[in-house]
């Protein structure tokens, strides 16, 4: 990648519900939090990419761009996307072009203010057709899991070891986030929580197994190579950015078990950054869901197909902080993942980076990973819709 | 929802479950499409239309709905899934429907993966009061429980008859009853509603007498109990059955409602055979469907009487002169103002005038048209095969068919108030069918509806040898769907609940 874009600082806003607080005042946060870590006027801003999946729909807001002109003075090029990891793409694709030297990335979204109605909106803009069929926003990823049991013919005791192993994503993913100031869940839950959730939905997922319904906001500064180091010490680089897209219509597709945009994202932001995959050594994966985190280390590549509950299975009896997979260790979902630090559709990719960044720089605190030396690449997976969307980001602490 | 275009487009796309299929590659394209992805800008212009209407699906994966989005609410929990036309070309997601899902009921979706599925045409969720009604036909229902998959094949007329009549007919009742003192009623699952029963009917008569939909020129229905004051379910019908030639979205086909209580299907007849026999109608088939969903206030308040015999149903019949199966040989209907049962605009439920609605009502009018019809054509109660009625309870038909002078015999097998209830519009028309499925060539059946208001007609019907070789093609008989061993029984206050719909 020529003129490769660093991020030099990032911030955020803690995750939940935040009842009082307005969405500006959100991004408001995630933003001085950012500028406060890097040596940065808001004057040096050139372009601000934003992103939310439905601001207007949640809090009636049609042109956020206006409120971030508000609170910076600024009047420079605004332009809105659905997530963080597509305003970073195209954030990136601008300063490789040279067009701008330093933009604000970040993303907002607000979406207890529509406690009552959000499911139905969440379903009816992510699969439209299954909403009329009366589908929920939760059936695309039971049936995902149906479909995977018949495909893999994951049956008897495999069946419960796989289930049991989808319980410990979320029971790992709480674990980690009590280590996470921002993280919505600050708590821990057990594997027999899991599966009891489920067994009264009578469905084969249930309330523990999905991420919830959050506010927050986050914010990156994005810069080119050549004026990284003059605003931080240790940038971090962008080194392979990509997006694919697939169906909207989930039941249409021709694999109902993977999702071919990850695939696709996956190996061409690869190619991109010129590393192996197992040069990767932290991973935050969307998991919306925890069939999602399985599957997602399979369409990465870290798993083979149809054995990724293996590997977190074996993992997890005695688990060690990492997903051991052929004798690789994986760090995933440091932050708590979607499912315990928190899902603002529009503000998730935001801390997604927040944790690889840290990680990178060896300032995640007590969620630092356990490693040899400060892991030297690390990469975010992040979804819009279920799956029609797939953004794989990776980073490195040193350009290549 | 609240874009009227969207509604529409939506219905269009869903109600019939239309696809395409690429002459070039074959791919399969739920909805309809003008070229192949996969083949791209050769493939304009030929891309074939394909229907999964009368098609069998597959259930591929399932799970349970506990917590439905909130337009779903109303349907409780229920089995949700993937279903696969063609051999898997096809995905589409879709529900379970005619299914109740019991508090605390574990489901095994490894037991119902696999299993064939039929698409039915239901409501698709609740709305508010003031808007469009949405329907859709991604609700399945198993196809090895109550209603059979049932091919529709177009067949070429044999032969034209001088006299019009009926060529083909289909009943369509719920899976669902109340059995109370000994006498069952069709109650509807609650996504149904006198639209979809007139559609579902409308299919059953279509496959039974492989008329092709399209050379339909006109359709009459008759319902008292349809969701809206102002907007016709025929119009409806005719756009999901594709009655008529198809030109773009719109359907070459004279559509109307017709209101006269339980008669309003049924006084449709003669009209039908009239315009097919008119030589410049250039319509060769003309359906009459009667439906209803039968209101009554509840039990205890006023009207509430006939909550004790409501049903549910309807009756779909197709008229022309080719193929005929039953002959219309005469008719005579009589009219009187009289106010035995009525509905005031905006009420929810009708009312009734009490002991007035039997001797000065029913009977009066009904002896009237059977008597005139029966001087007219000189025959008498032992010159006929059987005797059909309207059947608002089970006492009254009974009581003018002995008084006209027929015997058990003739009119025992049109009895279907024990089964269905009153089916009001659909009354005496299903007692027509269940007759139908049984005659002989060559047997007369008098028919008389009646509908309050008041007025009755009467028809004479004589049965051809064609009766024989159509009964195949429909298996879903009226005797079939009484003695369903899938039919389901509910108490009181889930029948209520169903019967008030999304």
């Amino acid at each position: 990648m020529q003129n490769r874009p660093a991020i030099v600082a990032v911030g955020r806003t803690k995750f939940g519900e935040h009842y009082g607080k307005e969405p500006e005042k959100l991004i408001e946060e995630a933003w001085l939090a950012a500028s406060r870590e890097c040596d940065i006027e808001r004057r040096d801003l050139e372009a601000c990419y934003l992103s939310d999946c439905f601001l207007p729909i949640t809090n009636k807001l049609g042109l956020e761009e206006g409120f971030l002109s508000e609170l910076t003075e600024l009047h420079v090029p605004m332009e809105v996307t659905r997530s963080v990891s597509a305003a970073l793409l195209t954030a990136c694709h601008a300063i490789q072009a040279g067009a701008y030297n330093t933009v604000l990335v970040g993303g907002i979204e607000k979406m207890t203010d529509r406690w009552g109605k959000i499911r139905d909106d969440l379903m009816l803009l992510e699969d439209p057709w299954s909403y009329y069929a009366g589908g929920t926003p939760e059936v695309n990823h039971e049936l995902m899991l149906r479909a995977y049991v018949q495909k893999y013919g994951v049956t008897g005791e495999n069946l419960e070891k796989l289930n049991i192993a989808l319980a410990q994503v979320a029971v790992k993913n709480h674990a980690n986030a009590m280590k996470n100031e921002y993280a919505q869940f600050q708590r821990k839950i057990t594997v027999d929580q899991v599966l009891n959730a489920r067994k009264a939905a009578r469905k084969p997922l249930g309330f523990y197994d999905f991420a919830p319904i959050s506010d927050g906001a986050s914010a990156l500064i994005l810069t080119s190579e050549a004026l990284a180091k003059k605003m931080t010490a240790s940038p971090v680089y962008v080194l392979g950015c990509s997006s694919a897209t697939d169906y909207l219509d989930f039941p249409a597709r021709e694999d109902l078990t993977h999702f071919v945009a990850v695939k696709i994202a996956m190996e061409n932001a690869l190619k991109m950054a010129g590393i192996n995959l197992w040069d990767i050594q932290v991973v935050e994966l969307y998991d919306q869901s925890t069939v999602l985190e399985m599957v997602s280390l399979e369409d990465m590549g870290f798993c083979e197909q149809g054995t990724a509950w293996k590997s977190i299975h074996e993992s997890c009896q005695d688990y060690k902080g990492y997903y051991e997979i052929n004798g690789k260790k994986l760090f995933t979902n440091m932050n708590g993942g979607l499912k315990a630090d928190g899902n603002p559709l529009g503000a998730t990719g935001g801390a997604q980076i927040f944790e690889i960044f840290k990680q990178l720089r060896g300032e995640a605190g007590e969620r630092q990973v356990k490693t040899d030396k400060t892991p030297m690449h690390g990469c975010s997976l992040e979804l819009e819709g279920f799956g029609t969307k797939g953004y794989v980001c990776i980073l490195g602490r040193e350009s290549r | 929802m609240s874009s009227e275009p969207i509604e529409r487009r939506v219905s269009y796309l869903g109600d019939r479950l239309k696809a395409s299929r690429c002459q070039i590659c074959g791919k399969e394209y739920f909805e309809i499409r003008d070229y192949c992805g996969n083949c791209g800008r050769k493939s304009f212009g030929k891309m074939d239309s394909i229907d999964l209407f009368y098609e069998k699906g597959k259930l591929e994966l399932c799970t349970l709905v506990t917590e439905p989005t909130n337009k779903f609410t109303k349907l409780g929990s229920y089995v949700y899934g993937i279903v696969s036309f063609h051999d898997g070309k096809i995905r589409v997601p879709g529900r379970l429907t005619d299914h109740i899902v019991k508090d605390g009921e574990v489901i095994d979706f490894s037991a119902l993966e696999g299993r064939e599925v039929i698409p039915r045409f239901r409501r698709r969720y609740s709305v508010d009061k003031s808007d469009v009604i949405p329907t859709i036909s991604l609700a399945f229902t198993l196809a090895d429980e109550y209603y059979p998959h049932q091919e529709y094949a177009v067949a070429q007329p044999d032969k034209e008859y001088d006299v019009p009549g009926i060529v083909g007919y289909g009943v369509y009742t719920s899976r669902f009853r109340i059995k109370e003192e000994g006498l069952e009623r069709a109650v509807p699952f609650i996504d149904e509603d006198a639209v979809t029963a007139a559609v579902e009917a409308g299919k059953l008569a279509l496959i039974h007498s492989g008329v092709d939909s399209a050379l339909v020129g006109k359709i009459y229905v008759g319902s008292e109990s349809n969701p809206y004051a102002v907007k016709p379910i025929a119009a409806k019908v005719a756009q999901v059955l594709k009655l008529g030639e198809e030109d773009e979205d719109i359907q070459g086909v004279d559509a109307i409602d017709t209101e006269f209580a339980c008669k309003a299907a049924s006084s449709m007849f003669k009209d039908a055979v009239s315009l097919v026999n008119y030589p410049k109608s250039g319509i060769k088939y003309a359906m009459v469907i009667g439906a209803d969903n039968s209101q009554a206030a509840p039990r205890g308040c006023p009207g509430g009487e006939l909550d004790l015999f409501v049903g549910f149903g309807g009756s779909a019949f197709i008229f022309g002169k080719n193929d005929v199966i039953a002959e219309i040989e005469g008719w005579y209907s009589c009219t009187s103002d009289t106010p035995d049962f009525w509905r005031r605009d905006g009420e929810l439920f009708p009312m009734h005038g009490g002991r007035f609605t039997g001797d000065p009502a029913y009977f009066k009018h009904i002896r009237k048209a059977a008597t005139r019809l029966m001087e007219r054509l000189n025959l008498r109660a032992g010159d006929i095969n059987y005797f059909v009625t309207h059947q608002p309870n089970p006492q009254f038909p009974v009581r003018v068919a002995k008084e006209l002078g027929f015997k058990d015999e003739q009119y025992a097998v049109s009895l279907q108030v024990n089964k269905f209830g009153n089916t009001y519009s659909g009354s005496s028309p299903i007692g027509l069918a269940a007759v139908l499925d049984v005659a002989k060539p060559e047997e007369r059946i008098l028919i008389t509806s009646y509908g309050s208001g008041a007025g009755s007609d009467a028809y004479l019907l004589r049965t051809t040898s064609q009766i024989i070789g159509k009964r195949p093609r429909q298996k879903i008989t009226v005797k079939y769907q009484a003695e369903n061993p899938f039919v389901e029984y509910v108490d009181y206050p889930t029948y209520r609940r169903l019967k008030l719909g999304m």
